[in-house]
């Protein structure tokens, strides 16, 4: 690999000047984004970047330098800040904290790939979006269609002082398309697939399998009845989530207030804390019996899925809930450390320039036994709601209002008419223990989001949580409209 | 990198491009942020980078690529690059010449050499100060104290040739006490401006304030919105006035310019030269920024373009422009939210009973045409009887029209830089009637 002989001049400038250990981790990033939009090609973008961050330990505190300067005199100048932020960190801190990995690891990983996308021409690409777009103007109401494909593909090569030399490509890809339609007074909105698209780690396959052609001109549909369909009532209901929206409600009201930096006070100032304290794990009765939410960041189609994570700790799996418990978080080594446990490789960085740190990874609902047209049997007045179109939720995780695109109202066991903007709110272990039905393997799904955001500065993740329909009991629905 | 770098590699990619119009855009920057939290720094961070983003443009076919690498092959590949891609989009009619540019002036204090030369030390002194504070006070306090140097050059086949440097210092903390929590913050070009102390005393004292919260029941309430908590609510209206959301009809006042929404103290003005915020004085098109005038005495005023828009819709070029690509059409990014007459005090005051929000967390669009969002209270809420302050609350939910609480707000004579999601804002305290909070949580 070409950083060898950069990354051991690092380390050795770094330990020279006092860091006890050290890493650093070279990104080549090639990103490529095209998005259609009423028939114009608004975006045709291939960005590229390539860069370094180092990490070093001094007296028990981190010091994080990032650089583009990919020559001898750069990578001293980077690790040489590194040493000096660290003592600066030091010289605040109240207590030391930090300490070295215990394990170091020499392999490779990629991700597997059935297409390489650069084996499809770039007109190709074009191609497919203007015909979906075009195919999503179903009427004269549809004001905005969208299509996009985004395609990137990550190398990494990490080397640290104890000994870790890992390189890995990360290729991850995803595709979607929106409708707008507007009426009088009104703006209705579909995407598909799920809430942003189809975002997996994969090649073009993954672009392939989002079936855009095929399902624009229904999307179009959708938007546009949907200007005419009733408003989704207010009351009490049954609710039947959509496989996609299970997703986002696992992310937020499981995937953050699981992450081990947030329960103890790291993310306090932006992202908040969480209400799964330390001496909830392995007491608190998070959900119904039947939810599992477990982290596996080896699993197939995982937009985190790889071998290592960014402290150079091997992907694995783990439980956060099982059958309805909390039992675990996510972590880092000093995090974990901290709770007398082990890291489970829920570190990562945006890419070379951010420090490394807990990201929601694969994070997934375990599927049900229930076949999901069984999910509406036994409703007798409930809403079925998909694609999210709203999210928020408090700075602990408990109180949440979610809005999704569009609902069928469910009478007596049967679907029926169509109903728009839905809403639904609650409190998260008061939600989760109302479970009483997960949709089987067949309709579960690895519904990735390549937009999590979290840390200061900012960063962006890419995370999947699989998830299955599920039927939760007594919701407060139609919150955000009337009284 | 130097202004005088940024256009050596500017015109050197324009003097590579065969393209029929090609932009290119030159970024630079160094970012230091340090975080800290229970009695440690979290996170300690500096990075350097670069970035040269080049548009060709090819019989109204566009291609934009990008690269970090700054050598004469890397550049004249990412031209190369830019012309490829463009040779595979589809030609637009509506595809107008590039911005020629004019000379413009960056307005003073923009940029300050105290903050761009400063070390990881002064970072930790900061927070060193704030911390201090919020163990005095038996709590804990968790935030960031941050640093940034910036350059941009915009160079186009028009002649147009702009660049501008600017820093940027800011520092916050929220402070955790038993059952309550306080948040303050501080934004400034000039480090020396980031007074630990007295942003850690702020944030103390608004959490030992709303100590014992008491639960407060869910409805219309008066609510005086502190500058941090109003100026996020604004920013998600801000959009419904680019001139793309106004044509698509996605704006909540599309088609009817001109006519009143708000109440008769509403002014908001787009403003990068405010002497708070001072900002780039062109736009990501290289085109003079003007500072319109969006919201005149409730009355819905202008909307922002950038070269497209203003060609697509037979209007002025107002400078709005983002970088290329961009598929969110021109934004105003620099409000300023004119202040009222009476002090915050008087706002209390004449307050029979209400809430003071501090601060706002994870507000998101429910409805896009009535502007409808929701979101919560968070960091120091309290309650407002007879005219005065007598406690701290548990924090609500909140389902709100933005355009509703505009026509029901009056504003203090205070004015306070704030931000986020890369808005930079100047407004003062706002006092809004009938602000609908839908539930409320644990704490």
């Amino acid at each position: 690999m070409e950083f060898e002989e950069l990354g051991a001049r690092a380390l050795d400038t770094a330990t020279t000047r006092g860091a006890h250990y050290a890493d650093i981790r070279f990104e080549r990033v090639r990103n490529e984004r095209i998005e259609v939009r009423n028939g114009i090609v608004a975006t045709l973008a291939d960005s590229a970047s390539s860069g370094y961050g180092i990490r070093a330990l001094v007296d028990g505190a981190w010091g994080f330098a990032a650089s583009a300067d990919l020559t001898n005199e750069g990578i001293d100048a980077a690790a040489a800040r590194a040493v000096a932020i660290a003592r600066a960190s030091a010289s605040i801190a109240r207590r030391p904290f930090g300490a070295p990995p215990e394990r170091a690891y020499v392999d490779r990983f990629a991700t597997p790939v059935a297409t390489d996308p650069a084996t499809i021409s770039l007109g190709d690409r074009v191609a497919l979006l203007l015909e979906a777009e075009k195919l999503a103007h179903a009427s004269p109401h549809i004001a905005v269609a969208r299509a996009w494909i985004d395609l990137w593909l990550t190398d990494k090569f990490f080397v640290s002082s104890i000994g870790s030399k890992i390189e890995q490509q990360i290729r991850q890809s995803g595709s979607g398309l929106q409708a707008m339609a507007v009426g009088d007074g009104d703006v209705q909105t579909r995407t598909f697939p799920g809430d942003v698209g189809l975002y997996q780690s994969g090649g073009w396959e993954i672009v392939e399998a989002a079936r855009l052609r095929e399902n624009a001109a229904r999307i179009g549909e959708e938007a546009t009845a949907l200007l005419s369909a009733p408003q989704c009532p207010s009351g009490t209901y049954d609710v039947i989530l959509g496989g996609s929206q299970v997703s986002l409600q696992i992310h937020e009201s499981c995937g953050h207030p699981a992450e081990l930096d947030r329960v103890l006070g790291w993310e306090a100032n932006f992202s908040g804390t969480s209400f799964l304290e330390l001496d909830q794990l392995d007491a608190l009765r998070y959900g119904s019996p039947l939810v599992t939410i477990v982290i596996d960041n080896t699993m197939p189609h995982g937009m985190a899925t790889c071998g290592y994570d960014d402290e150079g700790t091997r992907s694995g799996t783990s439980d956060i809930v099982r059958d309805g418990v909390l039992r675990g978080y996510e972590m880092s080594n000093d995090t974990a450390r901290s709770i007398g446990r082990e890291s489970n490789a829920c570190v990562r960085a945006q890419s070379w320039e951010y420090v490394p740190m807990i990201r929601m990874c694969n994070l997934s609902l375990l599927p049900g036994t229930t076949p999901f047209e069984h999910l509406f049997d036994d409703v007798r007045d409930g809403v079925y709601m998909e694609s999210n179109r709203s999210w928020s939720i408090d700075d602990r995780r408990l109180n949440f209002q979610f809005g999704c695109e569009i609902a069928w109202e469910v009478k007596n066991g049967k679907r029926g008419r169509m109903l728009k903007n839905p809403t639904y709110a609650g409190m998260t272990p008061a939600f989760w223990n109302s479970c009483d039905a997960i949709a089987d393997a067949d309709s579960w799904f690895a519904w990735g989001t390549p937009n999590c955001g979290k840390g200061e500065p900012m960063q962006t993740g890419r995370t999947t949580q699989a998830a299955a329909p599920a039927r939760f009991r007594n919701v407060s629905v139609g919150v955000g409209y009337g009284d | 990198m130097t202004s005088a770098e940024r256009e050596r590699i500017a015109k050197r990619a324009l003097a590579a491009s065969t393209a029929d119009q090609t932009e290119v855009i030159v970024s630079a920057s160094d970012a230091a942020l340090m975080r800290f939290t229970r009695g440690i720094s979290n996170q300690n961070v500096a990075a350097t980078d670069r970035s040269i983003s080049v548009r060709a443009i090819v019989g109204g076919r566009t291609g934009v690529a990008s690269t970090n690498e700054t050598s004469d092959a890397a550049i004249d590949a990412v031209v190369a690059r830019a012309i490829a891609l463009a040779a595979f989009a589809p030609s637009d009619p509506m595809q107008p010449t590039l911005p020629s540019g004019a000379p413009t002036h960056g307005p003073e204090n923009a940029y300050v050499d105290a903050t761009a030369q400063a070390d990881p030390f002064t970072r930790a002194h900061i927070a060193d100060a704030i911390v201090a504070q919020a163990e005095i006070a038996d709590t804990w306090g968790a935030g960031y104290v941050a640093t940034s140097a910036s350059g941009v050059t915009i160079a186009n086949s028009s002649g147009a040739l702009a660049s501008f440097d600017g820093t940027d210092a800011q520092a916050n903390v929220k402070v955790t006490a038993d059952d309550s929590s306080g948040f303050a913050e501080h934004y400034a070009t000039d480090v020396r401006a980031l007074d630990g102390h007295e942003i850690g005393r702020r944030a103390v004292t608004k959490a030992r304030e709303s100590a014992r919260p008491r639960a407060v029941e869910p409805g219309a309430w008066t609510v005086i919105l502190e500058p941090p908590a109003f100026g996020e609510l604004l920013t998600y209206l801000i959009s419904h006035f680019s001139a793309q959301s106004y044509d698509e009809g996605s704006s909540f006042f599309a088609g009817k310019l001109g006519e009143k929404f708000f109440a008769d103290g509403v002014t908001i003005r787009d403003d990068y030269a405010h002497p708070l915020a001072p900002g780039m004085p062109f736009d990501f098109e290289a085109q003079p920024k003007a500072r319109p005038t969006l919201v005149e005495r409730g009355v819905v005023r202008e909307i922002v373009t950038d070269s497209y828009y203003a060609h697509k819709l037979g209007r002025a070029n107002t400078g709005h422009a983002l970088p290329a690509p961009n598929a969110w059409g021109p934004q105003a990014l620099n409000i300023v939210v004119d202040s009222g007459t009476s002090s915050v005090d008087d706002l209390i005051t004449q307050t029979e009973r209400g809430l003071l929000v501090s601060r706002f967390w994870y507000i998101r669009t429910v409805d896009q045409k009535q502007a409808i969002v929701t979101g919560m209270t968070r960091d120091g809420t309290f309650l407002i009887e007879h005219g005065r302050i007598v406690g701290g609350v548990r924090n609500l939910r909140f389902n709100q029209s933005i355009v509703e609480a505009l026509a029901h707000a009056v504003f203090a004579s205070d004015a306070h830089r704030t931000g986020g999601y890369g808005y930079s804002l100047v407004v003062p305290t706002a006092k809004i009637d009938g602000f609908r909070f839908t539930s409320t949580t644990e704490f």
